[in-house]
């Protein structure tokens, strides 16, 4: 067994980079207990802890940068812990040592766009509103009812502009008088933020925040639930404060005020699959389910993890970038849960989630049993 | 009962199972009468009324409403409890969703005889014995999440130890898994409870919280995950999960404190006097018991009599004032008379009966000479069985009654008392116990148990034929006390006693009062205790009643309750204490550690020598850059084996206050489990939050204390395993601070000679009964408080002293205390002079007098405890103890014999 | 609520004449709130040591939370 002295400059390190919470635990193994990787690999978050505890954290390893920040431990730690905080600290430090293990390499390049073009993908700013074109939406000006802020997934990636394009079209059809900043809207730096690139996030954030202002924006209304998690609790660090809606709580506005008229039905048994960043990060469990449950003919089905105990994706916390195996995906278990309980269709409201499922679900062989969609293209097919 | 439609869930087997609107709470309730409950269909919609038609004595009336009443009073004590945390509020454990999820309180009735299913523990969900049942501690307690309380229960532990060695009595293959973070077995004896249930086959004790993750839909067993150091995360399924839930505030505390105008503290709880539990923010007002926060029974009970004492001390000019005499009927003389036995069998719910066949027992009894009445009874100790009893005593004309039930020790007293309600001498009682004696011990064996019990009880019925009325003495009672060790317990154990208008001898071996406390400097709640002494002492001092004796000691001890003698020399005097009451209150000593360079080395100390220093300002301890402590020195081990209780809150404290003075002090804290019960677990999270490090380990690896010569100077090197990391730690340490153990004071076993008390395996002293009788010992008139009985905190000490006032109250209002009718005897005539009782009698009660018939022994009755010790001596069979007589003895032998005989008999024709 | 007494101990008549005043009138010395295993004992004690003591108790029976245990730790004795 090894011999080590607690190293005090590492300590106080953590403690500066925001991992001072460490010192609370008291090693119940909770965490540990709740994880979702536990259900599929060996990880201690316990241990990852009590090693930032006496300045022994092991930041080239792939075990510090695991953590998905779905929320589950810090959610029941006894002793408020703060899980997510500690392991951004410890990719911070990672970061400032400039550690670069291969497995960090899409992170890096992830970054580096960040930084140029203000999307993760290596796209150019310019094609940020291409997804819009011919749609007749409007770019934002001053007075609108609302900005759509759709995010880089949905702005760029061939698989997920449809759901951009599905909500401009819904939000046309209620009449909703809304625009959007195109090249004037940067990611908003939720997930690289958690990756520890705290510059970049800031860097990011100025520049929305810049843009909003300048385009006199009041109100938000977003796709992502990161998006809305960054504007609505990570923005607060700067002095501002934005109305942010996210689709699922506004379509239930819309359909409340007889904006949106459901003319179809839907005779599917649906499940619904809670993102992280919208149930247990920001408390919206219903006005998801509430919109699906206006909807004549839809059966919805609860998974056995849902709301507060829902299963995480696999994709926050930066693990968007980072490649996990196959094998090692949460986003399967979820697919098998949702299949086993004969549900035709799996519902949910974050692109990451999306891209999770949808790639499990033909990892899986799931084509035939199970779809994966965002909750606006069933509103749109109920619409028209 | 019957004839009421509606099914309700029991509130009293916690809803597991039903009862009706109306009915009886429990079959051992006082009192013991039918209530109607808020599910009664006439209450709820105006329907029904079938209970008030059927009853023949008019008893239901539904035309009731709520009375108010005035009631004045002098002094209020609040005592409401505490509510059981619902683990409903928070998802997580699936209580009230997974059907075999129950909470220790669920549990607790589904063990005992009167639950939901007769003492069978059974799976709602398919009325199945489960096998495999997983605890999970902590359940709502030790957490800042939202929803649990931040304090430890401080019962919890304990209380599922006991729930799974009862458990494993159920059903010897039980498999059972306790998942723990740290086993708080703090209290007198707890350690060795907790070894007990560790050492059962079949039992684990598992070092990690858990999470409920599924019921399996067919089985409905439950699935949780845990977390091991050496294997990662398991999952595994249990039948049964048991919530080990944690002790919440009263539910309507908020309503309380607003009606009494008290004030609370942050948990919900009554804030309390800083060192005196007992004591509310508003003068007259004192509470007891768990609304001063999670404590267990003998708290509960001596903080009872701690608020007793405090009113006291506000009431005492109108002490009896308003007191009534209790007065029996005159007592029938049934000497000459033929005895008339009447024996009554009891089921203890399901104790007995479920084993013993009670119907067939008394049958049996009928056969038996002599007795003209025998029935069976639920619970014979309820109060309507006892009335029964009472009733037909009078009606049977019955002149011997025998219970046949559970041990003297708790209820004989009681069927004494009934059988003088029905004016019968109570030593024409007579106990057979055929539950300890007889069920508990064979539950496997029905039929031979119910021989037994036939056994058992013809035995008493032979030995029932024998007993002769007895006179109990009246003796009077001197109102003075005497309070041995003048630390805080014996100060204010005495203040409380003299303020109720009592003389108090208050004896100190040192010469100076104050005790251990002297080398305390404050408490974790932040009192100064230094401060707190001085007055405290100068207040002992001052008062008109109590007389101080320092540097004394007691040469000699004699009497009996209400009038003892004591000898104590002090300051070259040696004089006579005449008193009604002894408190022992010697306090207790710090081990000397013979470990970690102890001794050996300057820069390691005891955690009082570390709170010394510290409060000297001593540069050495101040400054030092680490401070490493550890914990369990001398205790907890095979030569101690018991947790000191104080340690932990002890080295927290002096971490915090070392923290303090320097923040960027490092201290390490080496522990084998943190033992901050109760609100102290606020101040491990707090040392936490102040960065002090907490480091398991295990005895079989305790940490290693090395000096080691580096650049010419002496390091001291501590290094220890630590478990999640998987490595061993090496920490440099400028001064080491031992937790030694608190040990039994020197001169306890002198006293326990003495004062012909006991003392436990550990030397501390023994209280006549742990739940019930926690500040007194089994010899009356001797009462005990403080450290002399378990390590404790300054509050718990304080509190324990008023209780023991409170007790001795109870002794010195009264004019007289009652001596037993069942004391020695002598022949004359048998008595041969030869003094080997005198010789044998530890109480000074026998001694030679001159008689017609020449020097004989006799007995002095106040004296004679009725130990029966001079009856082994007495080559003739002269002196006898009365109620314990030879022939009622061997009478009793010879019933026990005569069936054997019989039953070989028998075996002989077939 | 604190009712003074006359201090003068041995004036005997006076005495009698404050309890008959009181003895009427629902007057107790002690209100003892709550009949668990607490409220019980405060109660025995205070009226062994001479007072006439009020025991409230929202429940049907007194006993408490005690009364509902199966045995008690650490010597597993009946709780009853």
């Amino acid at each position: 067994m090894d011999t080590e002295a607690p190293i005090r400059e590492v300590i106080e390190e953590i403690k500066e980079s925001g991992g001072d919470a460490v010192k609370y635990c008291y090693q119940c193994g909770k965490c540990d207990s709740v994880c979702p990787w536990n259900r599929v690999i060996n990880f201690s978050m316990r241990k990852l802890i009590r090693e930032a505890t006496f300045g022994f954290p092991e930041i080239d390893r792939e075990e510090v940068w695991r953590c998905t920040t779905c929320g589950k431990c810090p959610q029941q730690c006894p002793r408020d812990v703060k899980q997510i905080e500690d392991m951004v600290a410890l990719r911070r430090i990672a970061n400032a040592y400039g550690v670069t293990p291969a497995f960090l390499k899409p992170v890096r390049s992830a970054s580096a766009s960040l930084a140029a073009e203000g999307n993760p993908f290596g796209e150019e700013r310019a094609k940020r509103a291409d997804w819009a074109e011919g749609l007749s939406v409007k770019p934002f000006t001053e007075g609108m009812e609302i900005l759509y802020f759709p995010c880089c997934f949905l702005s760029y990636d061939g698989q997920l502009k449809k759901v951009a394009q599905a909500t401009a079209g819904i939000l046309n059809q209620a009449g909703v008088d809304f625009g959007i900043l195109g090249a004037g809207e940067s990611c908003c730096g939720e997930s690289i933020r958690k990756t520890g690139h705290e510059a970049l996030f800031k860097q990011l954030a100025r520049e929305n925040i810049k843009s909003f202002i300048d385009h006199g924006v009041k109100k938000i209304l977003v796709s992502s639930p990161h998006c809305y998690h960054a504007f609505k609790n990570d923005y607060a660090g700067f002095k501002v404060n934005f109305e942010v809606v996210h689709i699922s709580q506004y379509l239930g506005e819309l359909i409340n005020e007889g904006r949106l008229k459901i003319s179809k039905e839907y005779h599917k048994k649906v499940t619904y699959h809670d993102p992280c960043y919208l149930g247990r990060h920001n408390g919206i469990y219903d006005a998801p389910r509430g919109v699906l449950k206006r909807i004549p003919g839809l059966e919805l089905q609860e998974m056995e993890e849902s709301r507060e105990n829902s299963l995480c994706c696999g994709m926050g916390g930066g693990r968007i970038w980072i490649d996990t195996k196959m094998s090692d995906r949460f986003s399967n278990l979820r697919i098998k849960e949702a299949g086993g309980l004969g549900a035709e269709v799996l519902v949910t409201a974050c692109p990451y989630c999306l891209t999770a499922l949808e790639d499990s679900r033909l990892g899986l062989n799931y084509e035939d049993v199970i779809q994966v969609k965002e909750i606006t293209e069933i509103i749109q097919e109920v619409i028209r | 009962m019957e004839y009421c439609p509606v099914k309700y869930p029991d509130q009293f087997n916690q809803a597991i199972s039903k009862n009706k609107a109306i009915h009886i709470y429990y079959s051992q309730a006082i009192p013991l009468i039918t209530y109607i409950d808020e599910s009664c269909l006439y209450l709820k919609e105006k329907k029904c009324r079938i209970c008030e038609a059927v009853c023949k004595n008019n008893a239901i009336d539904f035309n009731q409403t709520a009375e108010k009443v005035e009631i004045k009073a002098g002094a209020i004590v609040l005592a409401p409890g505490f509510e059981p945390f619902d683990p409903r509020l928070r998802e997580d454990y699936g209580y009230g969703k997974f059907a075999n999820v129950v909470t220790s309180m669920d549990y607790e009735r589904l063990l005992c005889a009167t639950g939901p299913y007769e003492g069978e523990v059974l799976r709602s969900s398919d009325l199945k014995h489960p096998h495999k049942i997983a605890w999970i501690q902590c359940v709502g307690s030790r957490q800042v999440t939202p929803g649990g309380s931040s304090y430890c229960s401080a019962v919890c532990c304990t209380y599922t130890q006991k729930q799974v060695i009862l458990t494993k009595d159920h059903d010897a293959a039980a498999e059972c898994a306790v998942f723990h973070n740290d086993i708080r077995s703090y209290g007198k004896d707890f350690e060795r409870f907790y070894q007990r249930a560790e050492s059962l086959p079949g039992v684990r004790f598992i070092r990690s919280y858990v999470s409920v993750v599924r019921e399996n839909p067919e089985t409905k067993s439950v699935t949780i995950r845990y977390a091991t150091t050496a294997d990662g995360v398991k999952e595994e399924e249990f039948d049964m999960v048991v919530l080990s839930v944690g002790l919440n505030p009263p539910a309507d505390f908020k309503d309380l404190a607003d009606k009494f105008k008290i004030e609370l503290n942050g948990h919900g709880f009554c804030q309390t006097d800083p060192v005196n539990p007992v004591e509310t923010s508003r003068p007259g007002i004192f509470i007891s018991g768990a609304f001063q926060g999670p404590v267990d029974i003998p708290e509960s009970v001596f903080s009872a009599s701690g608020a007793g004492s405090r009113c006291g001390e506000l009431l005492t000019a109108r002490r009896g004032d308003l007191a009534r005499e209790r007065v029996y009927p005159p007592e029938r003389d049934a000497s000459g008379e033929e005895p008339r036995i009447g024996v009554f069998v009891c089921h203890c719910g399901a104790n007995i009966g479920r084993i013993v066949n009670v119907p067939e027992a008394v049958e049996y009894c009928k056969t038996l000479p002599n007795v003209v009445h025998a029935q069976e009874q639920l619970f014979s100790c309820a109060t309507n069985c006892a009335g029964e009893i009472t009733d037909m005593i009078k009606e049977k004309g019955l002149n011997r009654v025998i219970v046949a039930a559970c041990s003297p020790r708790t209820l004989e007293a009681l069927f004494r008392d009934t059988l003088r309600e029905a004016g019968l001498n109570q030593y024409y009682y007579e106990m057979a116990n055929i539950r300890e004696h007889c069920s508990w011990v064979h539950p496997k064996e029905k039929e031979e148990a119910t021989r037994k019990a036939k056994d058992l009880i013809r035995m008493s019925v032979a030995r029932s034929r024998h007993l002769e009325p007895l006179m109990e003495i009246e003796l009077p009672v001197n109102k003075a006390a005497l309070v041995v060790g003048g630390g805080i317990a014996g100060m204010t154990c005495a203040l409380s006693i003299a303020g109720q208008g009592h003389e108090v001898h208050l004896v100190e071996k040192e010469t100076e009062l104050g005790g251990t406390a002297r080398r305390i400097h404050d408490t974790l709640e932040g009192l100064d205790v230094q401060a707190y002494l001085r007055d405290l002492i100068k207040k002992v001092y001052r008062h008109p009643l109590i007389h101080v004796y320092t540097g004394a000691a007691i040469s000699d001890a004699a009497g009996y309750v209400g009038n003892f003698v004591t000898v104590v020399r002090s300051e070259g005097r040696v004089f006579e204490i005449k008193h009604g009451a002894t408190v022992i209150a010697v306090g207790a000593d710090i081990y000397t550690p013979a470990e970690y360079l102890y001794g050996e080395d300057e820069r390691v100390m005891t955690h009082l020598d570390l709170e010394e220093r510290i409060a000297k300002g001593d540069a050495k301890v101040t400054n030092a850059a680490s401070v490493v402590m550890i914990q369990c020195v001398g205790c907890r081990n095979e030569d101690r084996n018991y947790c000191s209780r104080i340690c932990c809150s002890e080295s927290i404290k002096n971490a915090l206050k070392l923290k303090a003075i320097n923040p960027g002090t490092d201290v390490y804290i080496l522990f084998r489990d943190i033992r901050t019960y109760g609100y102290n677990e606020d101040y491990y999270r707090e040392a936490a939050g102040k960065e002090v490090r907490f480091i398991r380990y295990e005895p079989h690896d305790p940490p290693l204390v090395e000096a080691v010569a580096e650049g010419g100077k002496s390091i001291l090197k501590v290094t220890a395993t630590d478990y999640v990391l998987g490595k061993k730690l090496e920490l440099d340490a400028d001064i080491i601070a031992l937790a030694a153990a608190i040990i039994p004071a020197a001169g306890a076993r002198e006293l326990e000679n003495l004062f012909k008390v006991g003392l436990n395996p550990d030397g501390f002293f023994k209280e006549a009964h742990v739940k019930l009788r926690p500040v007194e010992f089994a010899a009356e008139g001797v009462y005990l408080c403080g450290i002399a009985h378990y390590p404790k905190l300054i509050k718990e000490t304080v509190s324990q002293a008023y209780g023991a006032a409170g007790r001795v109250l109870t002794l010195l209002s009264s004019d007289t205390v009652t001596a037993s009718g069942s004391i020695c005897a002598v022949d004359e005539n048998k008595c041969i002079s030869c003094g080997a009782c005198i010789a044998a009698c530890k109480y000074g009660a026998i001694e030679f007098r001159e008689t017609p018939l020449g020097r004989k022994a006799a007995v002095n009755p106040v004296l004679c405890k009725g130990d029966g010790l001079c009856n082994a001596k007495c080559p003739t069979g002269a002196i006898q103890l009365k109620h314990f007589t030879d022939d009622e003895i061997l009478s009793q032998i010879d019933a026990a014999l005569l069936e054997e005989e019989s039953a070989e008999r028998d075996q002989a024709v077939v | 609520m604190n009712i003074k007494v006359p201090a003068v101990t041995g004036m005997e008549r006076a005495k009698e004449r404050h309890a008959k005043s009181l003895a009427g009138a629902n007057f107790g010395d002690v209100l003892v709130a709550g009949g668990g295993i607490s409220g019980i004992q405060a109660s025995l004690d205070l009226a062994n040591a001479g007072f006439k003591v009020y025991l409230v108790e929202k429940g049907p029976a007194i006993g408490g939370h005690m009364a509902q245990l199966d045995k008690t730790f650490p010597t597993n004795d009946c709780s009853m």
